[in-house]
């Protein structure tokens, strides 16, 4: 007989091997009893100090501006090209080339050219993250598009449909599920960057914090902001996947799938 | 009587290739369609039924001859044309309710959006979809949302309704059904009929629709004969489908249709 899990039970064994995972770093930090590998609970300990503070807060709150602030731009570039190239053999033709091999380039790299043309300050962050967030959404905008049935297409023509009604009356909604999932898979690696940019020059957030307690070997501290980072990626995915069910209903109704 | 109306539609030496050392999908199809004509046109699955179609509405270009609509070529679809897809899933737009699939059709007419509104649920009254205006196309069965792909060709008051095998996805009960909403429709316009073009490979289904059914050839398609189904309107499942002209016509497109392909 096969064993059938029940969803509350799988969720239950998600939970066990997350505090497992606890578990053996707690007792491997004990066994170890150096300070350089703190145990999860004196984190967890420094993080219920530390982490309602303003300072703390500002923090976070300095890496969110900048996360928002590249991942709309980016993602804006991202759906207005997405859906000129996914729209039209010519254009996507003419920019692939560039895309394609932009899209290549580990966005990390770019960081030391955007340092060069905009210093050290949050132009140059904000910068980055747009460009890694950029592609993700281009490439499911494009798929996206492509994807739109021929009768689809059709039908605008027997219609009339002008392009830029195609666009936004046709294009646009029937690529919004894929355009969504690009957007989630864009915030994380949005995040990624925000950590990288704060690494490099002056200022504040959560990856200079987690640099500087490093170097004042404040090593719970700087467990707690990677943990903290942890969280935050997890509670913005959570949230667009929220979003994802409310906007996208229709979608998932006529996929018959569950949303995810 | 329909064989005196004007044509409406004329085909005339009408070829298509899809590419220049390619083989012909059509070729030298000529044929009228009289206004108000219900036309049925069948023949053997690859034979540029579809093609046809879409030449017709200017969805394609022809690579001979002409479609001519009152005269005046087709060369991009006319407003007074509207077309059904077999596939209506991939039809409607699943982001849209029926309604506003429906008023779809009636973008850009002109019309104020409380007279798009009242025209798109008079439609969907006639087509038998009581209270479904706010719902979603998949929330619908498969013939409800065909007959809503209908009701979004029809809402815009066509003179042209071309269906490219529109009940092929459904279930037997359900295409009968739909077959008797397809002849009220081309049965109530007051005024002047639709005229319909119906491609089908169920011969059946041709001969229990149309005025007259046209028969293509395996491809490079063209037409090997017209038959006028002179049966008595209004039409019934039982009583029409036993009647001994039914089963006449029937069989003689049977035998066309195998001796064109031995």
């Amino acid at each position: 007989m096969a064993v059938t899990v029940s969803r509350f039970g799988r969720r239950l064994l998600g939970v066990v091997v997350f505090a497992a995972a606890l578990g053996i770093w707690e007792a491997w930090a004990r066994s170890e009893g150096s300070f350089l590998v703190p145990p999860a609970s004196a984190v967890a300990e420094r993080a219920g100090q530390v982490w309602p503070t303003t300072d703390f807060l500002i923090t976070v709150a300095a890496s969110l501006k900048r996360l928002a602030a590249g991942f709309v731009i980016g993602a804006g570039i991202g759906v207005a090209v997405g859906l000129m190239m996914g729209s039209s053999r010519r254009t996507r033709r003419t920019l692939e080339p560039l895309t394609e091999f932009s899209r290549a380039i580990p966005p990390i790299a770019i960081v030391p050219v955007a340092i060069v043309l905009l210093g050290l300050g949050d132009a140059m962050r904000i910068a980055v993250i747009a460009f890694a967030v950029c592609f993700p959404v281009l490439v499911n905008t494009i798929e996206g598009v492509r994807a739109v049935s021929p009768e689809a297409r059709d039908t605008a023509s027997m219609l009339h449909v002008s392009s830029v009604g195609r666009t936004f009356r046709i294009y646009f909604p029937a690529a919004l599920p894929c355009i969504v999932a690009g957007l989630r898979i864009a915030v994380a690696i949005g995040l990624l960057m925000v950590v990288i940019s704060e690494f490099v020059g002056e200022g504040d957030g959560l990856g200079r914090y987690i640099l500087f307690q490093q170097s004042q070997f404040n090593i719970p501290e700087m467990y707690g902001g990677i943990l903290f980072l942890g969280l935050l990626g997890y509670v913005l995915n959570r949230l667009f996947l929220l979003a994802e069910r409310r906007v996208l209903a229709w979608h998932y109704g006529a996929a018959g799938g569950p949303a995810p | 009587m329909i064989a005196s109306a004007p044509a409406v539609l004329r085909v005339a030496q009408l070829g298509k290739r899809y590419s220049s050392e390619g083989p012909a999908a059509l070729s030298g199809v000529s044929f009228d369609v009289a206004e108000g004509e219900l036309l049925a046109v069948v023949g053997p699955s690859g034979c540029g039924k579809t093609t046809l179609l879409r030449l017709l509405c200017g969805l394609t270009p022809p690579s001979d001859g002409a479609v001519l609509f009152n005269g005046r070529p087709v060369l991009r679809p006319p407003r007074e044309f509207a077309l059904v897809f077999q596939d209506y899933s991939r039809s409607l737009f699943p982001w849209l309710s029926v309604l506003r699939n429906v008023m779809f059709s009636l973008r850009g007419v002109g019309l104020p959006k409380a007279e798009r509104v009242v025209r798109a649920e008079t439609v969907l009254e006639e087509l038998g979809l009581h209270g479904v205006a706010r719902k979603y196309p998949w929330e619908l069965s498969g013939g409800m949302q065909q007959r809503v792909a209908l009701g979004r060709a029809l809402v815009s008051r066509p003179e042209i309704l071309l269906l490219d095998e529109p009940f092929a996805s459904v279930d037997a009960l359900t295409r009968a059904e739909l077959q008797d909403v397809l002849l009220r429709v081309h049965g109530s316009t007051e005024g002047r009929r639709v005229t319909i073009v119906h491609v089908t490979h169920d011969i059946d289904e041709a001969v229990y629709l149309a005025d007259r059914v046209l028969i293509l050839s395996p491809a490079p398609g063209h037409v090997v004969r017209s038959i006028e189904v002179g049966l008595a309107r209004p039409r019934a499942q039982t009583a029409t489908r036993s009647s001994p002209r039914f089963l006449a016509v029937r069989n003689e497109i049977h035998v066309v249709i195998a001796a064109r392909q031995e």
